[in-house]
Protein backbone atom coordinates (compact mmCIF):
# COMPACT_ATOMS: atom_id res chain seq x y z
CA UNK A 1 0.00 0.00 0.00
CA UNK A 2 1.40 3.42 -0.85
CA UNK A 3 2.19 5.90 1.89
CA UNK A 4 -0.58 8.18 0.75
CA UNK A 5 -3.19 5.42 0.80
CA UNK A 6 -2.08 4.12 4.18
CA UNK A 7 -2.09 7.60 5.64
CA UNK A 8 -5.56 8.35 4.30
CA UNK A 9 -6.86 5.11 5.80
CA UNK A 10 -5.23 6.04 9.10
CA UNK A 11 -6.99 9.38 9.16
CA UNK A 12 -10.26 7.60 8.50
CA UNK A 13 -9.69 5.30 11.48
CA UNK A 14 -9.01 8.23 13.79
CA UNK A 15 -12.23 9.86 12.67
CA UNK A 16 -14.20 6.70 13.37
CA UNK A 17 -12.62 6.22 16.79
CA UNK A 18 -13.27 9.79 17.79
CA UNK A 19 -16.85 10.06 16.70
CA UNK A 20 -18.19 6.54 16.30
CA UNK A 21 -20.49 4.74 18.64
CA UNK A 22 -19.18 1.23 18.86
CA UNK A 23 -18.34 -1.63 21.13
CA UNK A 24 -15.03 -1.71 22.87
CA UNK A 25 -14.02 -4.72 20.81
CA UNK A 26 -14.66 -2.93 17.58
CA UNK A 27 -12.75 0.15 18.69
CA UNK A 28 -9.83 -1.99 19.73
CA UNK A 29 -9.86 -3.74 16.38
CA UNK A 30 -9.73 -0.35 14.67
CA UNK A 31 -6.96 0.72 16.98
CA UNK A 32 -4.90 -2.36 16.09
CA UNK A 33 -5.46 -1.71 12.41
CA UNK A 34 -4.24 1.85 13.01
CA UNK A 35 -1.13 0.55 14.71
CA UNK A 36 -0.40 -1.69 11.74
CA UNK A 37 -0.82 1.22 9.35
CA UNK A 38 1.51 3.45 11.37
CA UNK A 39 4.16 0.74 11.31
CA UNK A 40 3.71 0.30 7.57
CA UNK A 41 4.08 4.05 6.98
CA UNK A 42 7.19 4.16 9.11
CA UNK A 43 8.60 1.26 7.12
CA UNK A 44 7.99 3.12 3.87
CA UNK A 45 9.74 6.19 5.20
CA UNK A 46 12.73 4.13 6.20
CA UNK A 47 13.42 2.63 2.77
CA UNK A 48 16.86 2.01 1.38
CA UNK A 49 19.83 4.29 1.06
CA UNK A 50 19.84 7.19 -1.36
CA UNK A 51 21.09 6.43 -4.82
CA UNK A 52 22.36 9.03 -7.26
CA UNK A 53 22.97 7.78 -10.78
CA UNK A 54 23.48 9.03 -14.32
CA UNK A 55 21.79 7.63 -17.40
CA UNK A 56 23.38 7.71 -20.85
CA UNK A 57 22.23 6.51 -24.22
CA UNK A 58 24.82 5.48 -26.79
CA UNK A 59 23.66 3.93 -30.06
CA UNK A 60 20.29 2.86 -28.65
CA UNK A 61 22.08 1.34 -25.68
CA UNK A 62 21.11 2.68 -22.26
CA UNK A 63 23.68 2.55 -19.47
CA UNK A 64 23.31 3.65 -15.87
CA UNK A 65 26.24 4.38 -13.64
CA UNK A 66 26.88 5.99 -10.29
CA UNK A 67 27.10 9.75 -10.29
CA UNK A 68 28.72 12.15 -7.88
CA UNK A 69 28.68 15.91 -8.14
CA UNK A 70 32.46 16.07 -8.33
CA UNK A 71 32.41 13.79 -11.37
CA UNK A 72 34.00 16.14 -13.90
CA UNK A 73 34.40 13.28 -16.37
CA UNK A 74 30.74 13.66 -17.23
CA UNK A 75 31.38 17.14 -18.56
CA UNK A 76 32.38 15.90 -22.00
CA UNK A 77 29.02 15.68 -23.70
CA UNK B 1 22.37 85.19 -57.85
CA UNK B 2 20.93 88.54 -58.89
CA UNK B 3 22.75 91.22 -57.14
CA UNK B 4 25.01 91.84 -54.23
CA UNK B 5 24.39 94.11 -51.28
CA UNK B 6 27.15 96.41 -50.26
CA UNK B 7 27.56 97.59 -46.73
CA UNK B 8 30.08 100.28 -47.26
CA UNK B 9 29.18 102.37 -44.26
CA UNK B 10 29.89 99.75 -41.62
CA UNK B 11 33.60 100.14 -41.39
CA UNK B 12 34.54 97.57 -43.99
CA UNK B 13 33.46 96.10 -47.19
CA UNK B 14 30.95 93.33 -46.64
CA UNK B 15 29.39 91.60 -49.59
CA UNK B 16 26.51 89.15 -49.02
CA UNK B 17 25.53 86.75 -51.74
CA UNK B 18 21.77 86.50 -52.02
CA UNK B 19 20.51 83.08 -53.03
CA UNK B 20 17.23 81.88 -54.28
CA UNK B 21 15.61 79.31 -52.02
CA UNK B 22 16.04 76.54 -54.55
CA UNK B 23 19.72 77.43 -54.95
CA UNK B 24 20.16 77.17 -51.21
CA UNK B 25 18.40 73.85 -51.13
CA UNK B 26 20.59 72.57 -53.93
CA UNK B 27 23.73 73.51 -51.99
CA UNK B 28 22.45 71.74 -48.91
CA UNK B 29 21.45 68.74 -51.00
CA UNK B 30 24.89 68.60 -52.52
CA UNK B 31 26.55 68.67 -49.12
CA UNK B 32 24.27 66.11 -47.51
CA UNK B 33 24.06 63.69 -50.37
CA UNK B 34 27.75 63.57 -50.99
CA UNK B 35 28.89 63.38 -47.39
CA UNK B 36 30.43 59.92 -47.12
CA UNK B 37 29.21 59.40 -43.56
CA UNK B 38 25.65 59.79 -44.67
CA UNK B 39 25.82 57.14 -47.39
CA UNK B 40 25.36 53.49 -46.51
CA UNK B 41 23.96 54.49 -43.12
CA UNK B 42 22.59 52.24 -40.41
CA UNK B 43 20.43 54.06 -37.91
CA UNK B 44 18.77 52.66 -34.82
CA UNK B 45 15.68 54.19 -33.26
CA UNK B 46 12.06 53.83 -32.27
CA UNK B 47 9.34 53.86 -34.90
CA UNK B 48 6.66 56.53 -34.67
CA UNK B 49 3.99 58.04 -36.87
CA UNK B 50 4.12 54.98 -39.04
CA UNK B 51 1.89 55.08 -42.12
CA UNK B 52 1.65 52.45 -44.80
CA UNK B 53 0.14 54.18 -47.83
CA UNK B 54 -2.12 52.49 -50.30
CA UNK B 55 0.62 53.23 -52.80
CA UNK B 56 2.73 50.73 -50.89
CA UNK B 57 5.20 53.30 -49.65
CA UNK B 58 5.92 53.55 -45.94
CA UNK B 59 6.36 56.90 -44.21
CA UNK B 60 7.51 57.11 -40.61
CA UNK B 61 9.88 58.75 -38.15
CA UNK B 62 12.76 57.26 -36.26
CA UNK B 63 13.37 58.82 -32.91
CA UNK B 64 15.40 58.59 -29.76
CA UNK B 65 15.23 60.63 -26.55
CA UNK B 66 16.65 63.77 -28.12
CA UNK B 67 15.93 63.81 -31.78
CA UNK B 68 13.92 62.54 -34.71
CA UNK B 69 14.46 61.91 -38.41
CA UNK B 70 11.77 61.51 -41.04
CA UNK B 71 11.98 58.38 -43.15
CA UNK B 72 10.51 56.85 -46.21
CA UNK B 73 10.71 53.25 -47.35
CA UNK B 74 9.37 52.79 -50.85
CA UNK B 75 7.21 49.90 -51.88
CA UNK B 76 9.98 48.29 -53.87
CA UNK B 77 12.19 48.12 -50.79
CA UNK B 78 9.57 47.25 -48.20
CA UNK B 79 7.62 44.47 -49.89
CA UNK B 80 10.15 41.90 -48.70
CA UNK B 81 9.90 42.84 -45.00
CA UNK B 82 9.35 39.77 -42.84
CA UNK B 83 7.58 41.64 -40.07
CA UNK B 84 4.95 44.35 -39.70
CA UNK B 85 6.44 47.60 -38.48
CA UNK B 86 4.51 49.27 -35.71
CA UNK B 87 4.87 52.42 -33.66
CA UNK B 88 7.02 51.82 -30.64
CA UNK B 89 9.16 49.08 -32.19
CA UNK B 90 12.92 49.40 -32.01
CA UNK B 91 14.46 48.93 -35.43
CA UNK B 92 17.65 49.40 -37.39
CA UNK B 93 17.23 51.11 -40.77
CA UNK B 94 19.79 50.94 -43.57
CA UNK B 95 19.78 53.61 -46.22
CA UNK B 96 20.98 57.09 -47.06
CA UNK B 97 20.13 60.70 -46.45
CA UNK B 98 18.42 62.62 -49.21
CA UNK B 99 17.11 66.11 -49.39
CA UNK B 100 13.52 66.41 -50.45
CA UNK B 101 13.69 69.72 -52.25
CA UNK B 102 10.01 70.35 -52.53
CA UNK B 103 9.55 70.46 -48.76
CA UNK B 104 13.01 71.67 -47.87
CA UNK B 105 13.76 68.86 -45.52
CA UNK B 106 16.07 65.93 -45.31
CA UNK B 107 14.93 62.35 -45.03
CA UNK B 108 16.32 58.94 -44.50
CA UNK B 109 15.58 56.83 -47.56
CA UNK B 110 15.38 53.34 -46.10
CA UNK B 111 16.42 50.35 -48.19
CA UNK B 112 16.29 47.73 -45.43
CA UNK B 113 14.67 47.56 -42.00
CA UNK B 114 15.50 45.08 -39.25
CA UNK B 115 14.20 44.59 -35.77
CA UNK B 116 16.75 45.61 -33.16
CA UNK B 117 18.13 42.83 -30.94
CA UNK B 118 15.78 42.00 -28.12
CA UNK B 119 12.76 43.12 -30.03
CA UNK B 120 13.16 40.28 -32.50
CA UNK B 121 13.71 37.70 -29.78
CA UNK B 122 10.70 38.92 -27.87
CA UNK B 123 8.47 38.77 -30.92
CA UNK B 124 9.59 35.25 -31.79
CA UNK B 125 8.85 34.23 -28.20
CA UNK B 126 5.34 35.70 -28.29
CA UNK B 127 4.56 34.06 -31.62
CA UNK B 128 5.69 30.62 -30.52
CA UNK B 129 3.87 30.98 -27.24
CA UNK B 130 0.65 31.82 -29.06
CA UNK B 131 1.10 28.99 -31.55
CA UNK B 132 1.63 26.35 -28.88
CA UNK B 133 -1.15 27.72 -26.74
CA UNK B 134 -3.55 27.37 -29.63
CA UNK B 135 -2.45 23.78 -30.09
CA UNK B 136 -3.36 23.11 -26.47
CA UNK B 137 0.11 22.41 -25.09
CA UNK B 138 -0.49 24.73 -22.13
CA UNK B 139 -3.99 23.49 -21.26
CA UNK B 140 -4.61 23.26 -17.52
CA UNK B 141 -6.80 20.21 -18.04
CA UNK B 142 -3.96 18.08 -19.30
CA UNK B 143 -1.53 19.00 -16.54
CA UNK B 144 -0.81 15.91 -14.49
CA UNK B 145 -0.55 15.99 -10.73
CA UNK B 146 2.77 15.05 -9.17
CA UNK B 147 3.02 11.67 -7.38
CA UNK B 148 2.89 12.09 -3.60
CA UNK B 149 5.96 10.03 -2.83
CA UNK B 150 8.03 9.18 -5.92
CA UNK B 151 10.57 6.38 -5.56
CA UNK B 152 12.71 7.67 -8.42
CA UNK B 153 13.18 11.24 -9.58
CA UNK B 154 14.60 11.87 -13.07
CA UNK B 155 16.58 15.05 -13.62
CA UNK B 156 17.51 16.65 -16.95
CA UNK B 157 20.19 19.29 -16.47
CA UNK B 158 23.90 19.91 -16.73
CA UNK B 159 26.05 17.37 -14.81
CA UNK B 160 28.28 20.23 -13.64
CA UNK B 161 26.86 23.37 -12.13
CA UNK B 162 24.79 24.33 -9.16
CA UNK B 163 21.43 23.01 -10.33
CA UNK B 164 22.11 19.28 -9.97
CA UNK B 165 24.00 19.86 -6.72
CA UNK B 166 21.09 21.75 -5.20
CA UNK B 167 18.53 19.22 -6.42
CA UNK B 168 20.45 16.28 -4.95
CA UNK B 169 20.95 18.13 -1.68
CA UNK B 170 17.30 19.10 -1.21
CA UNK B 171 15.89 15.74 -2.35
CA UNK B 172 18.08 13.66 -0.04
CA UNK B 173 17.45 15.95 2.89
CA UNK B 174 13.71 15.60 2.50
CA UNK B 175 13.62 11.92 1.61
CA UNK B 176 16.81 10.03 2.47
CA UNK B 177 15.75 6.90 0.57
CA UNK B 178 15.17 8.61 -2.77
CA UNK B 179 16.65 7.41 -6.05
CA UNK B 180 17.88 10.19 -8.31
CA UNK B 181 18.75 9.58 -11.95
CA UNK B 182 20.40 12.33 -13.97
CA UNK B 183 20.17 12.48 -17.75
CA UNK B 184 22.92 14.99 -18.56
CA UNK B 185 22.32 17.74 -21.12
CA UNK B 186 23.74 21.00 -22.39
CA UNK B 187 21.67 23.83 -20.96
CA UNK B 188 22.85 26.74 -23.08
CA UNK B 189 24.19 27.37 -26.55
CA UNK B 190 23.13 26.15 -29.96
CA UNK B 191 23.37 22.49 -29.10
CA UNK B 192 21.26 22.80 -25.96
CA UNK B 193 17.73 22.31 -27.30
CA UNK B 194 18.54 19.05 -29.07
CA UNK B 195 20.59 17.89 -26.10
CA UNK B 196 17.68 18.52 -23.73
CA UNK B 197 15.27 16.77 -26.08
CA UNK B 198 17.55 13.72 -26.28
CA UNK B 199 18.00 13.56 -22.51
CA UNK B 200 14.25 13.78 -21.93
CA UNK B 201 13.75 11.02 -24.47
CA UNK B 202 16.34 8.79 -22.83
CA UNK B 203 14.91 9.07 -19.34
CA UNK B 204 11.33 8.76 -20.52
CA UNK B 205 11.96 5.67 -22.61
CA UNK B 206 13.89 4.10 -19.70
CA UNK B 207 10.61 4.40 -17.85
CA UNK B 208 11.51 4.02 -14.17
CA UNK B 209 11.32 7.65 -13.14
CA UNK B 210 8.08 8.66 -11.42
CA UNK B 211 8.59 12.35 -12.09
CA UNK B 212 11.10 14.45 -14.05
CA UNK B 213 12.72 17.79 -13.23
CA UNK B 214 14.12 19.69 -16.21
CA UNK B 215 16.00 22.92 -15.80
CA UNK B 216 19.13 24.87 -14.98
CA UNK B 217 20.47 27.56 -12.69
CA UNK B 218 19.93 31.27 -13.23
CA UNK B 219 21.30 33.16 -16.20
CA UNK B 220 20.72 35.86 -18.78
CA UNK B 221 17.92 35.81 -21.33
CA UNK B 222 20.27 34.41 -23.97
CA UNK B 223 21.52 31.70 -21.64
CA UNK B 224 18.00 30.51 -20.82
CA UNK B 225 16.90 30.64 -24.44
CA UNK B 226 17.11 26.90 -25.04
CA UNK B 227 14.05 26.52 -22.79
CA UNK B 228 12.05 28.67 -25.22
CA UNK B 229 12.76 26.27 -28.05
CA UNK B 230 9.80 24.60 -29.74
CA UNK B 231 11.49 21.19 -29.76
CA UNK B 232 12.02 21.32 -25.99
CA UNK B 233 8.39 22.32 -25.44
CA UNK B 234 7.10 19.40 -27.50
CA UNK B 235 9.46 16.95 -25.81
CA UNK B 236 8.20 18.03 -22.38
CA UNK B 237 4.61 17.72 -23.55
CA UNK B 238 5.07 14.20 -24.79
CA UNK B 239 6.74 12.87 -21.63
CA UNK B 240 4.79 10.01 -20.11
CA UNK B 241 5.35 11.15 -16.52
CA UNK B 242 4.77 14.57 -14.92
CA UNK B 243 7.47 17.16 -15.61
CA UNK B 244 8.50 20.04 -13.37
CA UNK B 245 10.32 22.92 -15.05
CA UNK B 246 13.00 24.70 -13.07
CA UNK B 247 14.65 27.32 -15.20
CA UNK B 248 16.31 29.36 -12.45
CA UNK B 249 14.48 32.62 -12.95
CA UNK B 250 12.27 34.14 -10.30
CA UNK B 251 9.91 36.16 -12.44
CA UNK B 252 10.27 35.36 -16.13
CA UNK B 253 8.54 32.35 -17.60
CA UNK B 254 10.05 30.36 -20.43
CA UNK B 255 7.95 28.32 -22.83
CA UNK B 256 9.10 25.20 -21.01
CA UNK B 257 7.46 26.65 -17.88
CA UNK B 258 4.13 26.94 -19.66
CA UNK B 259 4.18 23.40 -21.03
CA UNK B 260 5.41 21.68 -17.88
CA UNK B 261 2.95 20.11 -15.45
CA UNK B 262 4.35 22.34 -12.70
CA UNK B 263 6.74 25.25 -12.72
CA UNK B 264 9.32 26.03 -10.06
CA UNK B 265 11.38 29.24 -9.95
CA UNK B 266 14.59 27.40 -9.09
CA UNK B 267 16.00 23.86 -9.09
CA UNK B 268 15.86 23.74 -5.26
CA UNK B 269 12.21 24.77 -5.29
CA UNK B 270 11.50 22.01 -7.81
CA UNK B 271 13.07 19.43 -5.50
CA UNK B 272 10.83 20.61 -2.68
CA UNK B 273 7.74 20.30 -4.87
CA UNK B 274 8.54 16.82 -5.96
CA UNK B 275 9.05 15.02 -2.66
CA UNK B 276 7.44 15.40 0.79
CA UNK B 277 9.60 16.12 3.81
CA UNK B 278 9.95 12.86 5.74
CA UNK B 279 10.35 14.67 9.06
CA UNK B 280 6.99 16.33 8.61
CA UNK B 281 5.45 12.99 7.75
CA UNK B 282 7.01 11.39 10.86
CA UNK B 283 5.56 14.14 12.99
CA UNK B 284 2.11 13.61 11.52
CA UNK B 285 2.39 9.88 12.24
CA UNK B 286 3.32 10.64 15.84
CA UNK B 287 0.38 12.99 16.23
CA UNK B 288 -2.03 10.40 14.91
CA UNK B 289 -0.55 7.69 17.14
CA UNK B 290 -1.01 9.90 20.15
CA UNK B 291 -4.58 10.63 19.27
CA UNK B 292 -5.62 7.01 18.87
CA UNK B 293 -3.90 6.06 22.10
CA UNK B 294 -5.70 8.78 23.99
CA UNK B 295 -9.03 7.76 22.54
CA UNK B 296 -8.48 4.12 23.46
CA UNK B 297 -7.37 4.99 26.98
CA UNK B 298 -10.53 6.99 27.48
CA UNK B 299 -12.75 4.27 26.13
CA UNK B 300 -11.27 1.57 28.31
CA UNK B 301 -11.28 3.85 31.31
CA UNK B 302 -14.93 4.68 30.92
CA UNK B 303 -15.78 0.99 30.41
CA UNK B 304 -13.89 0.15 33.57
CA UNK B 305 -15.82 2.74 35.53
CA UNK B 306 -19.03 1.41 34.10
CA UNK B 307 -18.26 -2.14 35.17
CA UNK B 308 -17.18 -0.91 38.59
CA UNK B 309 -20.39 1.00 39.16
CA UNK B 310 -22.43 -1.94 37.97
CA UNK B 311 -20.78 -4.26 40.42
CA UNK B 312 -21.52 -1.84 43.26
CA UNK B 313 -25.25 -1.41 42.75
CA UNK B 314 -27.09 -3.64 45.17
CA UNK B 315 -30.21 -3.91 43.13
CA UNK B 316 -28.34 -5.18 40.18
CA UNK B 317 -25.87 -7.39 41.94
CA UNK B 318 -24.49 -9.44 39.18
CA UNK B 319 -23.31 -12.90 40.04
CA UNK B 320 -19.66 -12.64 40.94
CA UNK B 321 -18.93 -14.92 38.03
CA UNK B 322 -20.25 -12.47 35.49
CA UNK B 323 -18.43 -9.56 37.10
CA UNK B 324 -15.20 -11.51 37.03
CA UNK B 325 -15.70 -12.29 33.39
CA UNK B 326 -16.13 -8.63 32.57
CA UNK B 327 -12.96 -7.68 34.45
CA UNK B 328 -11.11 -10.41 32.69
CA UNK B 329 -12.23 -9.24 29.32
CA UNK B 330 -11.15 -5.74 30.19
CA UNK B 331 -7.75 -7.08 31.19
CA UNK B 332 -7.38 -8.75 27.84
CA UNK B 333 -8.44 -5.65 25.99
CA UNK B 334 -6.06 -3.69 28.16
CA UNK B 335 -3.23 -6.01 27.23
CA UNK B 336 -3.94 -5.62 23.54
CA UNK B 337 -4.00 -1.89 24.05
CA UNK B 338 -0.69 -1.95 25.84
CA UNK B 339 0.91 -4.05 23.13
CA UNK B 340 -0.37 -1.70 20.48
CA UNK B 341 1.01 1.25 22.42
CA UNK B 342 4.43 -0.37 22.67
CA UNK B 343 4.47 -1.03 18.95
CA UNK B 344 3.44 2.54 18.28
CA UNK B 345 6.25 3.79 20.44
CA UNK B 346 8.90 1.89 18.48
CA UNK B 347 7.31 2.88 15.19
CA UNK B 348 7.31 6.56 15.98
CA UNK B 349 10.56 6.79 17.88
CA UNK B 350 12.69 9.15 15.94
CA UNK B 351 16.34 8.30 15.56
CA UNK B 352 17.26 11.83 16.52
CA UNK B 353 15.55 11.56 19.87
CA UNK B 354 17.84 8.72 20.87
CA UNK B 355 20.94 10.65 19.84
CA UNK B 356 19.66 13.73 21.63
CA UNK B 357 19.18 11.69 24.78
CA UNK B 358 22.76 10.44 24.61
CA UNK B 359 24.10 13.95 24.06
CA UNK B 360 22.12 15.14 26.99
CA UNK B 361 23.67 12.58 29.29
CA UNK B 362 27.09 13.86 28.36
CA UNK B 363 26.41 17.48 29.23
CA UNK B 364 28.00 19.03 32.34
CA UNK B 365 24.62 19.44 34.02
CA UNK B 366 23.97 15.75 33.67
CA UNK B 367 27.38 15.09 35.21
CA UNK B 368 26.51 17.26 38.18
CA UNK B 369 23.29 15.40 38.68
CA UNK B 370 25.28 12.20 39.00
CA UNK B 371 26.97 13.60 42.12
CA UNK B 372 30.04 15.40 40.82
CA UNK B 373 30.73 18.97 41.88
CA UNK B 374 32.55 21.85 40.23
CA UNK B 375 34.81 24.19 42.21
CA UNK B 376 35.48 27.73 41.13
CA UNK B 377 37.01 30.86 42.60
CA UNK B 378 35.58 34.37 43.20
CA UNK B 379 35.95 35.26 39.56
CA UNK B 380 34.24 32.16 38.31
CA UNK B 381 37.41 30.52 37.02
CA UNK B 382 37.22 26.75 37.44
CA UNK B 383 39.55 25.09 39.92
CA UNK B 384 40.39 21.73 38.49
CA UNK B 385 43.62 20.89 40.28
CA UNK B 386 44.87 20.85 43.83
CA UNK B 387 47.82 22.96 42.67
CA UNK B 388 45.42 25.83 41.88
CA UNK B 389 44.33 25.90 45.51
CA UNK B 390 47.61 27.32 46.79
CA UNK B 391 46.60 30.98 46.45
CA UNK B 392 42.98 30.32 47.17
CA UNK B 393 41.39 30.77 50.56
CA UNK B 394 37.69 31.07 49.93
CA UNK B 395 36.03 29.38 46.97
CA UNK B 396 32.67 28.16 45.66
CA UNK B 397 31.38 24.64 45.18
CA UNK B 398 28.73 24.17 42.46
CA UNK B 399 26.30 21.29 42.96
CA UNK B 400 23.47 20.25 40.64
CA UNK B 401 20.99 22.23 42.71
CA UNK B 402 23.02 25.33 43.58
CA UNK B 403 26.31 26.49 45.03
CA UNK B 404 27.81 27.11 48.39
CA UNK B 405 30.83 29.03 49.73
CA UNK B 406 33.65 27.08 51.26
CA UNK B 407 36.95 27.75 52.98
CA UNK B 408 40.11 25.78 52.68
CA UNK B 409 41.67 24.18 55.69
CA UNK B 410 45.13 25.62 55.79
Amino acid sequence: MSFEDAYTKLEGIVELLETGEMTLERSLALFEEGVALVRHCRCLLDTAEKRVEMILKEDEQITIKDFSVEDKGAASL
Amino acid sequence: MRWALHFGDCGGDLTLQIYQVSELTRIIKGILEEEPRLLGLAVEGELSNFKHHSSGHMYFSLKDQKSVVNCVMFARQNYGLDFTPQDGMHVVCLGQIGVYEKRGGYQLYVSQMLEAGEGALQRAFEELKEKLRKEGLFDAARKRSLPFMPQCVGVVTSPTGAAIRDIISVLTRRHPGIRIVLAPALVQGDGAPQSIVDALGTIDSWGAADVIIVGRGGGSLEELWAFNDERVARAIYSCSVPVVSAVGHETDFTIADFVADQRAPTPSAAAELVVPDHRQLMQRLKDISLRIQVIMDQRIQSRLEHVNSLSKRRALQLPQDQVNQRYQRLDELGRRLEMGQRQLKTATDHRLEKVAARLNSLSPLATLSRGYAICHDQTGAIIAKVAQMSDVDEFWIQFSDGKTKARKFS
